[in-house]
């Protein structure tokens, strides 16, 4: 690939880094300046991702306000460049590249917040998958309950952090009854993200309720999980988790382990 | 060698369905020819294949994707192809477009519909990967002509010519794009009437129509305006040149009530019978 390849990358530089084309590229236009077009594609390349990233954390705009957020997505735009055509893919390092971002270092529990508004958005567009049999479940013999591997809906996905980032999500949704306190009291959080009925819903687990849950989600059987659920806290109640999981679809299927 | 849609567009007007105005057509399910989606906002699942879906059950669907990339010079990405695939199998749409345009080079992706110099290197590049998209879609592919701030003054050939070859060679359709035209011809004095006459009428399978803005001279396709004046005059002449065929009223910023875009569509649609009668 010889030509059109190197008139693509110099188009690609000169867009990126808001340099001029090379003589080599023979770009032309007759009735404005050449700056006017290429200014055009800048524009366009810088404000497209400035809306993806608007659109994946539309909270974090609204923590730090339109101004700090344009700030900050022009440089998270020179430091991550998209690699993706589709649009939904891009702003997957945020969470990351707020935690390095010098002047946000006041609102410590904005990485947090950023990675829980990326796991929506993924949620948002995830796969979709079945509902657990509940029926087929219920057949098992209670001896083999021990031995059930369950599956976790693609949606589903779980965010720790030092702050009660469940509550300020929920106090800068749409439907917010404004009324906002959140107490930075330094007790762990464990957020559940899921999706019900198409909407990506997000709830509160206790630390046991986490725990139980990674087991569940690294492969682990329903005995060994349990049990580590339990060894953290004796009255963990599986028999009440297991229901709301099931009932937000964050338990989609299961086999039993083969037994040697 | 063509290959088979398996559902054609009816030869009426349709529109751009954005997610502003889900709701309101599920729920009054007005009267439209037909709706036109961008493909990639329904990879995955969720609520939007959710959405679609539904969509699907009231009226035909076109996908319209923005992120393929045809004439970039790195690989076709597989996953995007994959995704593209599963949603056609789900959907079932009456048509499948793309834009003549690259989108990534090296290690960037630069998301947004840019031109390259039409060069017979170029050409044969750009067959080779639609024949791998129809290949891989297992159906016909239409391709977008584009508008475009400046040109290249090493091309080889006009763009009419290009999208000519291409439909020849690959049996693609041609999705011919009535601003874009008219903006090519503002920005960069594109012959329009030659470009029609340059592309054969018979690969000819849509059209688009949608309003641009302005800057420091040079017409932008911002698709926030309503359809002007020249580009209905424009639209006329095409479709005296090569036939009616499914428009489509394309509104994807600042945008308006339904109302306002089910208006322009019947304007669209009063041109597309008026010319029927005329053939008659």
């Amino acid at each position: 690939m010889s030509r059109l390849h190197d008139t693509l990358s110099d188009f690609t530089y000169c867009i990126i880094t808001g340099l001029g084309l090379s003589d080599e590229t023979t770009a032309v236009c007759p009735n404005y300046r050449i700056e006017t077009a290429l200014d055009i594609y800048r524009n366009n390349y810088r404000g497209n991702l400035h809306d993806a990233l608007s659109h994946a954390y539309p909270v974090i705009e609204q923590l730090v306000g339109k101004d700090y957020f344009r700030y900050l997505s022009r440089h998270y735009v020179d430091r991550h460049p998209s690699v993706s055509g589709n649009l939904h893919q891009y702003g997957a390092e945020m969470a990351e590249f707020i935690a390095g971002f010098e002047s946000a270092k006041g609102l410590a529990y904005l990485p947090d917040v950023a990675e829980l508004e990326w796991a929506c958005h993924c949620a948002y567009f995830a796969e979709d998958a079945g509902k657990l049999d509940v029926m087929a479940l219920a057949k098992i013999p209670q001896a083999q309950y021990a031995d059930l591997i369950l599956n976790t809906h693609p949606s589903c996905q779980m965010v720790r952090s030092d702050y009660p980032i469940a509550s300020i999500w929920n106090a800068h949704q749409p439907d917010a009854d404004g009324d906002f306190h959140v107490t930075l009291d330094g007790i762990p959080s464990h957020t559940l993200v899921s999706r019900k009925d198409h909407a990506v819903k997000i709830s509160a687990l206790s630390e046991p309720e986490a725990t139980w849950l990674a087991w569940i989600r690294s492969g682990a059987s329903l005995g060994k999980s349990t049990d580590a659920a339990v060894n953290q806290c004796a009255a963990f109640d599986l028999h009440g988790l297991l229901l709301k999981l099931i009932d937000d679809g964050v338990l989609i299927h299961f086999t039993l382990r083969s037994t040697p | 060698m063509e290959k088979p849609a398996t559902h054609s567009l009816p030869c009426a007007a349709g529109i751009g369905l954005r997610a502003p105005h889900y709701l309101e057509v599920l729920n009054e399910r007005p009267h439209l020819g037909w709706v036109e989606v961008h493909s990639e906002n329904f990879f995955g699942g969720g609520a939007p294949l959710n959405t679609l879906r539904q969509v699907r059950n009231h009226y035909p669907v076109s996908l319209h994707g923005v992120g393929m990339g045809l004439a970039s010079t790195r690989a076709l990405d597989q996953t995007h192809l994959s995704d593209l695939r599963r949603l056609c199998d789900m959907i079932q749409p009456a048509a499948v477009s793309e834009h003549l345009c690259w989108n990534a080079s090296g290690g960037y992706v630069i998301n947004d519909l840019l031109p390259f110099p039409y060069t017979e290197e170029a050409l044969a590049h750009v067959v080779s990967r639609i024949d791998h998209v129809q290949e891989r879609l297992d159906r016909q592919l239409l391709v977008e002509n584009l508008s475009s701030y400046l040109s290249f003054s090493h091309s080889e050939m006009t763009e009419g010519e290009f999208m000519s070859e291409l439909a020849d060679r690959t049996g693609c359709g041609i999705l011919l794009d009535v601003e874009n035209l008219y903006v090519n011809t503002c920005n960069l004095g594109v012959d329009a009437k030659a470009f029609i006459a340059s592309i054969p009428v018979d690969a000819v399978k849509e059209f688009h129509l949608a309003g641009y803005s302005e800057r420091n001279g040079c017409l932008v396709d911002t698709h926030d305006h309503p359809v002007s004046t020249e580009v209905w005059r424009l639209y006329e002449y095409a479709l005296l040149q090569i036939g009616p065929r499914p428009t489509l009223i394309e509104w994807d910023s600042d945008i308006p009530a339904l109302g306002v875009l089910m208006g322009e569509a019947a304007e669209a649609q009063r041109r597309l019978e008026q010319h029927d009668v005329q053939a008659a």
